[in-house]
């Protein structure tokens, strides 16, 4: 072989290597973009609701309500009768079967929205309002366009006569499309048009608190013991091994042990942020730890010998120089666990939290769901409604996520010192 | 001739299986310069590192024999290194600042030493000491900065600044010069002259040059052994062992 030929086959080399570089970020690239475009184009609909204008009056005779009523006797007060009355008077029906189609349109919830409206507004008594009911799952679908109105009739959940009236209202401009709040403020419900994840949005909160509170203190201390002041011998060594394998210990083997050790032997509430923030600690810790001590043994040991040489205590000379320095590190390593805590569902499912729960928690040892599980939970539900409701959920999951990892990389480089 | 302030007698040194030092006998003078010079790994540092205890860092070496201090003896477990180590400070190979303020950084040691209660006190020494150290003058005006964003001449320094801060009795150098140009160098030499009318300075050096130039006392080391001592001038000119002459001019090493 010549020089020259030698000289184009390294060439060669390079540029196949190149090539094959480019070819795989491209191809790692193809699949987020792929991944991204499913859940936004499913999800980004679940922002909207779809609502129908109607014309309420609080008919005095109906609700047995005089001007002035207190609180509690409005909330006493039975408001379906009005509420029926007010959603028939959308489109003439000529029988009860008629009827019961043209109130399907709308959210079973339709006589508490228009009882909590008479709520913020008590002089409503006797007069006439234009409320924006919620409409039903199936009608929301079908103005959002995800509902096939092609299909036969018989292998429809929407009626002939629904259709019509749809066209109606369509026409008139009474269905109108709002900031979907519902999805926010409201726990879990069968009824996919006013689920939301506000539940499982502070079931995940107070979940990644207590895991945050727990694991964050035993990890550091750890860390810090490990690294700079326990002995260098076999009994370490293991502990080492150990932290390293509890790291890699899929995290439903922590979920089965919560089972057995917290809900079984201690009896703390089942499907709790208390016992899921406790699990996910379990899980985190080993995850945090490792970063941990890395970040230490990252700090050159001459600045320790810098602070023992003019007379510095060991312990002084950790906290006073090793830890600030290794604390950028750590708190990126801990919040980077954190995400995955986060996004955690196995150990959560063992514990309960699968449970169906309306409520929104107001403390953490109330039963509630988290966001990953919620995710679990609608993407096995039947109705068109979950659907877009579970990728919007992983969109929010999603956009935390990404937060929280942005802060991780933005202490890190913002505190970090250089030296020399 | 200068009374002895440190004494080591019959020093040995292991680092796990392997030996560092072997019997060891050497006193250094006070209020002198005294160099270590050797190839590398002959155990010049190890031998320094003993006298502030640093070695006790290292988790596999073990010191046994003795080393005293104006009598007193302090390879003993019971002793308390911090207090050792207010009485001996160290100057290392690298310039080591602390990544804090230049002030902070000379401010440290008095602090945890309860040295300087006041913030006036504090400003005392830390202009004492960099007035000490040479470095008054090129960094009066900005004490709040980083003292790692000087010159590596400064940061020397700064970590000799730092060391004369908490009043040490002795100062030991480990290759001070090794990482720093010629300039900065000579600066250092002129300034271990001058700190030798208050400390006892002990200096391992690679440079026969440098050893030459700032001290009195040299001791050679080879392959952890203690192989001639003298004055500088006879170490030099006219040594008795003949591997010291060989190093000395070069031949191996």
């Amino acid at each position: 072989m010549t020089k020259e030929q030698r000289l184009k086959k390294r060439h060669n080399a390079e540029k196949r290597f190149r090539f094959y570089g480019l070819a795989s970020i491209f191809f790692a690239l193809l699949f987020v973009l792929i991944l991204v475009h499913n859940i936004f184009s499913k999800g980004s609909s679940a922002f909207m609701k779809t609502a129908i204008n109607v014309e309420v009056f609080y008919d005095k005779d109906l609700l047995e309500l005089e001007p002035g009523a207190s609180e509690e006797e409005i909330l006493e007060a039975d408001f379906f009768d009005i509420t029926i009355e007010s959603l028939l008077k959308v489109y003439p029906a000529k029988n009860m079967d008629e009827e019961d189609a043209l109130i399907e349109l709308f959210t079973t919830d339709a006589e508490i929205e228009i009882k909590k409206a008479f709520l913020n507004n008590k002089n409503l008594i006797g007069k006439k309002i234009n409320l924006e009911i919620t409409a039903s799952d199936d009608i929301d679908q079908l103005h959002k366009g995800n509902y096939p109105r092609d299909l036969p009739e018989d292998r429809r959940r929407i009626s002939n006569f629904q259709l019509e009236i749809y066209d109606v209202l369509v026409e008139n401009k009474t269905i109108t499309k709002n900031f979907n709040n519902y999805f926010f403020k409201n726990g879990d419900s069968r009824d996919p048009e006013i689920a939301g994840i506000g539940g499982a949005l502070v079931g995940s909160f107070y979940s990644i608190l207590i895991c945050l509170l727990l694991a964050f203190p035993v990890a550091v201390l750890a860390s810090i013991y490990l690294e700079e002041f326990a002995p260098k011998n076999k009994i370490t060594d293991f502990i080492e091994i150990n932290i390293n394998n509890l790291a890699a210990v899929p995290s439903i083997v922590y979920g089965l042990l919560a089972l057995q050790i917290l809900l079984a032997t201690i009896q703390l509430p089942r499907s709790t942020p208390l016992v899921a923030g406790i699990t996910l600690a379990l899980m985190t810790l080993p995850r945090i730890i490792i970063p941990c001590r890395a970040s230490l043994k990252a700090v050159p040991p001459s600045i320790r010998e810098g602070a023992l040489a003019v007379g510095a205590s060991k312990f002084q000379s950790v906290f006073h120089h090793v830890v600030p320095l290794a604390l950028p590190g750590t708190l990126s390593g801990t919040i980077i666990g954190l995400a995955q805590a986060l996004g955690e569902t196995a150990p959560l499912i063992l514990i309960g939290m699968v449970a169906f729960v309306v409520d929104i928690p107001s403390t953490p040892i109330d039963p509630s769901s988290s966001l990953p599980v919620q995710v679990y939970l609608w993407s096995e539900s039947a109705e068109r409604g979950f659907v877009e409701k579970t990728s919007a959920t992983i969109m929010m999951l999603l956009s935390f996520l990404i937060v929280m990892n942005f802060l991780a990389v933005y202490l890190r480089q913002k505190f970090e010192k250089r030296w020399n | 001739m200068n009374n002895v302030k440190i004494k080591s007698k019959n020093l040995n040194v292991y680092y796990g299986e392997k030996q560092a030092l072997f019997n060891v006998n050497l006193d250094l003078n006070e209020k002198e310069v005294t160099a270590l010079i050797g190839p590398s790994g002959c155990g010049k540092s190890t031998f320094i590192r003993c006298i502030n205890r640093m070695n006790d860092v290292i988790d596999i070496c073990k010191v046994s024999g003795n080393i005293e201090i104006d009598g007193v003896e302090i390879n003993d477990k019971n002793l308390d290194v911090v207090s050792l180590r207010e009485r001996v400070g160290m100057v290392f190979q690298k310039p080591n600042p602390f990544p804090k303020s230049i002030y902070d950084n000379i401010s440290y040691g008095p602090k945890i030493h309860g040295k300087g209660e006041t913030k006036s006190e504090l400003d005392e020494i830390v202009e004492n000491s960099l007035k000490k150290a040479a470095l008054w003058e090129e960094v009066k005006d900005r004490l709040d900065e980083p003292g790692t964003g000087l010159s590596g001449g400064q940061q020397q320094r700064l970590c000799i600044a730092r060391a004369i801060s908490v009043n040490p009795e002795v100062i030991l150098m480990d290759e001070p010069c090794s990482a720093l140009d010629p300039i900065a160098t000579a600066k250092i030499e002129e300034l271990i002259d001058e700190l030798k009318k208050t400390y006892t300075i002990v200096i391992v050096t690679h440079s026969m040059a440098q050893a030459v130039r700032v001290s009195q006392k040299t001791g050679f080391f080879h392959l952890g052994k203690l192989i001639e001592v003298g004055k500088t001038e006879k170490i030099f000119k006219n040594p008795d062992n003949k591997m010291t002459q060989d190093y000395i001019t070069g031949r191996f090493g």
